[in-house]
C-alpha cells in the first residue's frame, strides 16, 4: 500500500505542471496584456496612460519577458508560495487572497457538509424504499433542484424572502450589516449567520442530486452482498442489519465522491458571492478581471484548480486507508 | 396488445421506444423540440415588421427583409437537418455520397448568406396602414424600445417590459435562439474534440493515454465557470458569440473523452475490430466505422447532458455580464437586468429564470431517459 501512495502522491507532481503550465498560458497569452489596458477607463477611453508609463510597467511586471523565462520565474515564485505583486495596489498576491479565501472555502465547506448531511439519508431512503413511490419523488425532487440554475434560485430566494414585497426576514446583500463592528461578538455571529442562510442554500441544493444518486447506487450494492446475508442469519436485527453492517459500508464510497463536487461548488461560490456581493475570492476575481490584474488572476485560478486536486488526491487516499478490501500492489 | 419480437428492432427503435416509456424523459423531448421550433421560427413570432403586408397593390414580406444571418441560418438549417432525416435512407445508401451533399448545401447556404446584407429596417407596420397585413402574435421587436418602461404583465405585453420599455416577451422568444445556438455548436466542438482525443488515447493506448489521461486531469482541477469567465474576459471576447461557444466547447470535452476512451478501450478487445483489421481495415475506418457506431449511445447521453451545462453556464456568463449582453436578447442579460428591479419587476426575473429553468431541465430528463434506455444495467427494475 506504501508503495501505491507513493505512486499516488507522485502523479500530483505532473498534474501541478500542468496546472500551472495551463494557466500561465491561458492567462499570459491572452490577447489582452495587462500593460495595454492599465489605464484603466481614463479621459482617453483606456489610453490615460503615456507611452513611458506602459514602458516602465512592462519593465517593472518583466512583461517583455521571453515567456519561457517568465514561466520559470513565475513557477519558481510559486515554489516558495510567493504568487507575485497585484498590479493595482502593489500588495502580495498571496495577502489578497488569504483575506478574501476564508469567507469562500467556510461558505462551500458548509454548503458541501449540509448537502451530504441531507443527501446521505436521502439516498439511502431511496435505496431501501427501491422502486416505491419514495425512491421516485426523491429522484425527481432532488433532480428537479439539480436543474435550477444557481442565479434563477438565488434571485427568487432574494424577491421572496429577502426584502421586495414579501416576507423581508433575512438581509439582501453583504456578508455583515453595515453596523456590524460595533456589534457585541455574539451578535455578530448571528449577523453573519443570517447573512449566510441564502448563500448556503444556493449552494447547497445543487449538490444533493449526485451525492444523493451515489448513495442509493451505493447502498443497493452493499444490500446484494452476501454478508448482510450472514448477518441476518447469525440472527441480528434488521435494524442492526441495515444501520450497522450495511451502511458502514455503503459510506466509504461516498465519502469520496466529494471532490467531483469542488469544481461546480468553486463556480458556484463566484456567482452567489457576485449576486449576494460578499467580500470573498469570487469578488477578488471579479475585481482583478476588470483591472487585468494579472498575477491575481494567476494566483486565484491556480489556487481553485489545486484546492480540487488535492481534493481529489485525498479522496483516493482516504478510499484506500478506509476500506481494507482494496489492495493495491 | 402489440408485441415486439426483439430482432425485428434495430437499436435506435429499441432506444426509442424505451426512452418513450419515461413520461419525463418524453415530456422533456417533447419541450425541447418546441424550444427549437420558437427559436427557429422567432422572427415570425416576435417582431414589428408583417409577415405579409398587401399595400399600394402590391404584396410585400417586411419580415425577410429584415432577417439578420443568424435568423437565415436557424430558418434553413433547422429544415435541412430534418430532411437529412427524412431521407436518410437514399442520401446515406453510401455515406460518403450523402456527406458530399449535405456539406454542398451547407455550403451553398454559408456562401449565399456571405453575400446577404441585412437591411437595417426601421419602418414600424404595427402603425402603418395597410389594404391587408399578417403580424406575428407577438408585435414587438426585441430591441424596440418604448415609453412604456417597466410595465407589468397585461394583454398588451404578456410578459410586461424592461426598464427601456422592451418587450420582455419578444426578448425571451429571440433569446431562445441564443441560448439554443450556443448550446449546441459549443456542445459539438466539445463532441468533436472529446470523441477525437478520447477515441485516440482508448484505441492507440500506451503513452497516448498516458498523456491524454494526465490532461483531462488537468483540464478536471479547472473550475469550468472561472477558467471561462477569465479567458472570455481577457480575450474581450464579451459579446462575440463564435469565442464564447469555442471557449465552452474547449473547456468542456473532458468527460466525452473519458467515455469515449472507457467505450473503445472495452471494445477494442472485442472480435469484430480484430477482425475488421484483418480484413485489412485502416486505422481511421476502424475507429470511425466499427468503434463509433458502437459507443454512440453513451457519447447521446453525455452530450445531451453536455448541452444542458452549455446553455447554463452561457446564462451564467451573461448573467455576470460576460456573455451575450444587450441589444442581443439572451436570457441570462435578462436576467441579470432583472437583479437591478428585483425589489419590485417580478415579471422581469420570472420569465426568463422559467425557461432557463425548463430548457435546462428538459435536457436533463432527456439525458436521463436516454442514459436508463441506452443502458439497461442502470434502470430501476
Amino acid at each position: 500500500m506504501t508503495t501505491y501512495l507513493l505512486r499516488r502522491l507522485l502523479l500530483v507532481i505532473p498534474t501541478l505542471f500542468g496546472i500551472t503550465l495551463l494557466t500561465f498560458l491561458l492567462i499570459r497569452l491572452a490577447p489582452g496584456n495587462a500593460a495595454m489596458l492599465k489605464g484603466g477607463s481614463g479621459p482617453n477611453g483606456g489610453h490615460a496612460v503615456t507611452a513611458e508609463a506602459r514602458e516602465q510597467t512592462i519593465k517593472l511586471y518583466g512583461l517583455d519577458e521571453n515567456p519561457f523565462v517568465a514561466y520559470g520565474k513565475w513557477v519558481g515564485n510559486l515554489a516558495r508560495l510567493n504568487f507575485g505583486q497585484s498590479f493595482v495596489d502593489h500588495r502580495p498576491v498571496i495577502d489578497k487572497i488569504r483575506e478574501r479565501i476564508g469567507l469562500s472555502v467556510s461558505l462551500a465547506g458548509t454548503a458541501l457538509v449540509l448537502s451530504y448531511v441531507i443527501a446521505v439519508p436521502l439516498g439511502i431512503l431511496a435505496a431501501l424504499r427501491r422502486g416505491q413511490p419514495v425512491d421516485r419523488a426523491i429522484s425527481v425532487t432532488v433532480f428537479f433542484l439539480y436543474s435550477i440554475p444557481v442565479f434563477v434560485a438565488a434571485l427568487v430566494l432574494i424577491l421572496f424572502v429577502a426584502g421586495g414585497d414579501y416576507l423581508n426576514l433575512l438581509p439582501m446583500y453583504g456578508a455583515n450589516s453595515i453596523n456590524a463592528s460595533e456589534m457585541s461578538w455574539p451578535a455578530w455571529v448571528w449577523d453573519r449567520i443570517q447573512h449566510m442562510i441564502l448563500p448556503v442554500i444556493c449552494l447547497t441544493y445543487g449538490s444533493l442530486a449526485s451525492i444523493s444518486r451515489y448513495s442509493r447506487a451505493s447502498m443497493l450494492e452493499v444490500l446484494g452482498q452476501d454478508f448482510l446475508r450472514t448477518a441476518r442469519a447469525k440472527g441480528l436485527s434488521e435494524r442492526r442489519v441495515i444501520f450497522v453492517q450495511a451502511l458502514r459500508n455503503a459510506l466509504i464510497p461516498i465519502v469520496t465522491v466529494f471532490a467531483m463536487e469542488l469544481p461546480a461548488l468553486i463556480g458556484g461560490t463566484i456567482i452567489i458571492e457576485y449576486i449576494f456581493t460578499l467580500p470573498g475570492m469570487g469578488q477578488l476575481v471579479f475585481q482583478s478581471i476588470e483591472a487585468r490584474d494579472q498575477f491575481v488572476i494567476m494566483g486565484v485560478v491556480t489556487i481553485s484548480a489545486v484546492i480540487t486536486l488535492l481534493g481529489y488526491l485525498f479522496a483516493d487516499i482516504v478510499y484506500v486507508l478506509v476500506d481494507p478490501r482494496i489492495r493495491y500492489e | 396488445m402489440k408485441s415486439v419480437i426483439p430482432m425485428d428492432e434495430t437499436y435506435a427503435q429499441r432506444i426509442w421506444r424505451l426512452f418513450k416509456r419515461d413520461r419525463f424523459a418524453f415530456i422533456g423531448f417533447c419541450i425541447v423540440i418546441v424550444f427549437f421550433i420558437v427559436a427557429a421560427l422567432a422572427p415570425f413570432l416576435a417582431n414589428d415588421h408583417a409577415i405579409v403586408r398587401v399595400a399600394d397593390g402590391s404584396v410585400s414580406f417586411p419580415v425577410f427583409r429584415s432577417l439578420e444571418p443568424i435568423e437565415w441560418r436557424f430558418l434553413l438549417y433547422v429544415p435541412l437537418a430534418g430532411l437529412v432525416y427524412g431521407f436518410r435512407g437514399p442520401l446515406f445508401l453510401r455515406v460518403g455520397r450523402g456527406l458530399w451533399i449535405v456539406a454542398g448545401v451547407v455550403l451553398l447556404i454559408e456562401f449565399a448568406l456571405f453575400f446577404h446584407h441585412s437591411f437595417n429596417d426601421v419602418t414600424n407596420d404595427r402603425t402603418l396602414p395597410a389594404a391587408f397585413k399578417l403580424m406575428p402574435p407577438i408585435v414587438y421587436s426585441p430591441i424596440e424600445t418604448s415609453p412604456d418602461q417597466l410595465v407589468p404583465p397585461s394583454w398588451k405585453h404578456p410578459c410586461g417590459t424592461d426598464s427601456t420599455g422592451r418587450d420582455v416577451a419578444a426578448r425571451l422568444l429571440h433569446g431562445a435562439r441564443t441560448s439554443l445556438a450556443i448550446g449546441f455548436i459549443s456542445q459539438s466542438i466539445a463532441l468533436l474534440v472529446g470523441v477525437s482525443v478520447g477515441g485516440m488515447a482508448g484505441y492507440y493506448r500506451r503513452w497516448v493515454d498516458i498523456v491524454t489521461c494526465r490532461f483531462i486531469e488537468v483540464m478536471e482541477c479547472f473550475p469550468t465557470l472561472l477558467l471561462i469567465l477569465v479567458v472570455v474576459s481577457l480575450c474581450d471576447a464579451a459579446n462575440n458569440m463564435i469565442i464564447i461557444m469555442v471557449v465552452i466547447g474547449l473547456t468542456g470535452w473532458t468527460g466525452v473523452a473519458r467515455l469515449v476512451r472507457g467505450e473503445f478501450l472495452r471494445l477494442v478487445g472485442q472480435p469484430f475490430p480484430q477482425a475488421a483489421q484483418a480484413l485489412g481495415a485502416g486505422d481511421l475506418r476502424i475507429i470511425v466505422r466499427h468503434l463509433l457506431p458502437n459507443s454512440l449511445g453513451p457519447i447521446l447521453v453525455t452530450a445531451t447532458f453536455g448541452v444542458a451545462s452549455a446553455i447554463l453556464i452561457e446564462s451564467s456568463l451573461s448573467f455576470l455580464g460576460f456573455g451575450m449582453q444587450a441589444p442581443t436578447p439572451s436570457w441570462g442579460d435578462l436576467l441579470s437586468e432583472a437583479r437591478k428591479y428585483i425589489d419590485f419587476a417580478w415579471w422581469l426575473a420570472f420569465f426568463p429564470g422559467a425557461a432557463i429553468l425548463i430548457t435546462i431541465m428538459s435536457y436533463n430528463f432527456v439525458g436521463e431517459g436516454l442514459r436508463d434506455a441506452v443502458d439497461p444495467r442502470l434502470r430501476v427494475k
